[in-house]
């Protein structure tokens, strides 16, 4: 097995960015084929990375000639190899849905290109303000990409997504700072290392600064009112873009955040509260939604919750179940965001996209084989096991009412008039339901990997 | 880190990271909003900045002239965290200028950016 070198994810994809309007001076066709395939080669390299993490364990790589902890370190740990392997591949997989369109901006592919980047990026890094540089990098592409449409709803959108987006970057700055303050490096080994010699205060005071900065990214509470509006605002390909990659590369800063970096009792509680409030509030504002792209963003908004409740149990199976959540959200929302129009337009008049939107949602409440039955089945195990029953009510209380509004939604999607789809819609449609199908019958491949990643996590690495 | 040296810094960070936070919580204008959040970064950018400062340190430069310099890696943030918010900035005007030309308005609809 060949060995890649981890930054070339960060640095291919971020060179042939740039590249791309002088491919477009040559030729404007050229330019989704040319994304297509630095996509695809990303894809490669990212399941190459993943093949060799899985065989040696963690890879490393020092940057820029300096030692670690002074040098930036990239690490890449089995969570992060599978996050990695999963937002190249679901970008490749919902890219090719612009083969569809009549419409082809060179600035739409590279943005999407340099998100894509700078999401793996987040998911690799060992240093705390590689990782803050990333989280900038993936929020001013996405602003761009919600603003793309430029229409009202995109402009205020993008507009809400800045504002808090701006804030919670203060937050992560403040964060790093305090950590900075008394510790005097960046790199996570080195913090996780001497986090005893912090004051207990300050360990607290940093933790809530990076969750709440991280959760704007994550979808958390409190930071993210913009999720409705931008998910409103932008096209169906860029909401669904999203809910693969910057949402599972914020949910991945905070595990690190628990596990690696500040693993302190009362911040787990505070992570719980924070998951169990966004579940809640998400789903609640969900039910009241009648548009249904609103809608599926505050679902979102629900499972990002839910993922959040799991990773702050830490415990090991409950870290299986958030892995699970994370694949199966990823899988099922960026194949919901895609098929969804207007009810008037008639959403599921189409069989071709109505059978693969129905595994989505089988996914999504928690019906068996799919993954988010797996990831809710071992998150109640845990529970159980913990005897936190009031808990387990409250996710038992929002799956019902998660069951009640997606009914509401395939009642009626099923009006207006038949619908059409272009072949590269329905290509990436089935792509995805078939991928959740697969998942979801042979659990077992993504069960080792995760069993992995929850030991390679408790025993504070990547 | 001497803390009492701080202590004014700390003082003026938070109030300008308030004031910001204020702004943006309760304006509905979009240019007033984008100032708010000028004033939380440049909060934030004191604070860490004065964090690497030491009584009488010169400019962290390699010329075997100095005893007491101050910590680089602060400055190298912030000179980052500065360029990041030039940008973000940027953008932010981008899309008022946009939301402007759609609606002739700058106002954002009655709830305000903290609207859920």
């Amino acid at each position: 097995m060949v060995s890649v070198p981890p930054v070339l994810l960060i640095a291919l994809p971020l060179l042939f960015a740039f590249f791309a309007p002088l491919v477009n001076m040559w030729s404007r066709k050229a330019v989704k084929v040319y994304t297509l395939l630095v996509l695809i080669l990303n894809a490669t390299l990212s399941y190459l990375l993943f093949a060799n993490v899985m065989q040696n364990g963690v890879v490393y790589e020092q940057l820029s000639g300096f030692y670690p902890p002074i040098g930036i370190l990239l690490a890449v740990g089995p969570i992060g190899a599978i996050l990695a392997l999963l937002i190249n591949t679901l970008s490749t997989i919902v890219y090719l849905t612009y083969f569809g369109e009549a419409e082809n901006s060179v600035k739409f592919s590279m943005l999407y290109m340099l998100v894509t980047a700078s999401s793996t990026g987040i998911v690799i890094t060992g240093d705390l303000f590689n990782m803050f540089v990333f989280f900038e990098i993936t929020a001013v592409g996405s602003y761009g990409l919600v603003a793309s449409m430029r229409t009202k709803e995109s402009f205020e959108g993008a507009f809400k997504y800045i504002v808090l987006g701006s804030i919670g970057s203060a937050f992560i700055l403040l964060g790093i700072a305090t950590i900075y303050g008394y510790l005097k490096t960046l790199n996570f080994y080195d913090i996780a290392l001497r986090i005893d010699t912090m004051p207990p205060t300050a360990r607290l005071m940093s933790f809530i600064f990076l969750i709440i900065g991280i959760g704007v990214e994550a979808e958390i509470f409190p930071l993210n009112g913009w999720v409705p509006d931008a998910y409103q605002g932008a096209s169906n390909r860029v909401a669904s873009f999203f809910s693969l990659g910057p949402s599972k590369a914020g949910i991945y800063a905070i595990a690190r955040l628990i596990f690696t970096l500040l693993p302190i009792l009362s911040g787990w509680q505070l992570a719980l509260l924070l998951g169990v409030f966004t579940l809640i509030i998400g789903e609640l504002a969900a039910l009241m939604q009648e548009d249904p792209k609103r809608m599926l963003a505050y679902s979102s908004i629900g499972q990002m919750g839910l993922i959040l409740i799991a990773l702050s149990l830490h415990s090991e199976t409950a870290l299986i179940a958030a892995i699970f959540l994370m694949v199966g959200h990823a899988l099922a929302k960026s194949l919901l965001f895609l098929g969804v129009r207007d009810y008037a337009r008639g959403t599921l008049r189409n069989p071709l996209i109505a059978a693969p939107m129905f595994i989505g949602i089988l996914s999504i409440i928690g019906m068996p084989p799919f993954p988010g039955f797996w990831g809710k089945w071992y998150l109640m195990k845990d529970l159980a096991s913990q005897g936190a029953w009031l808990i387990m009510l409250v996710i038992i209380l929002t799956a019902i009412v998660e069951s009640v509004y997606y009914a509401r939604f395939l009642h009626r999607g099923t009006g207006g008039e038949k619908r059409k789809l272009s072949r590269s819609e329905t290509a990436a449609i089935i792509i995805l339901a078939s991928l959740l199908i697969l998942v979801g019958i042979f659990p077992n491949y993504l069960y080792d990997p995760a069993v992995r990643a929850a030991a390679s996590l408790l025993g504070g690495g990547p | 880190m001497t803390y009492e040296l701080l202590q004014p810094v700390f003082i003026i960070s938070s109030a300008l990271i308030a004031i910001g936070l204020y702004g943006v919580m309760t304006k509905k204008n979009m240019l007033k909003i984008i100032l708010s959040i000028g004033l939380i970064d440049t909060g934030v950018n004191v604070l860490i900045v004065a964090m690497g400062y030491l009584p009488g340190g010169t400019a962290p430069i390699e010329n075997g002239n100095y005893a007491v310099y101050v910590d680089p890696v602060p400055q190298a943030l912030v000179l980052t965290a500065i360029v990041i918010g030039v940008s973000v900035m940027a953008l932010a005007l981008a899309v008022a200028m946009g939301y402007y030309r759609k609606t002739g308005t700058l106002e954002l609809d009655k709830e305000g950016v903290m609207k859920w």
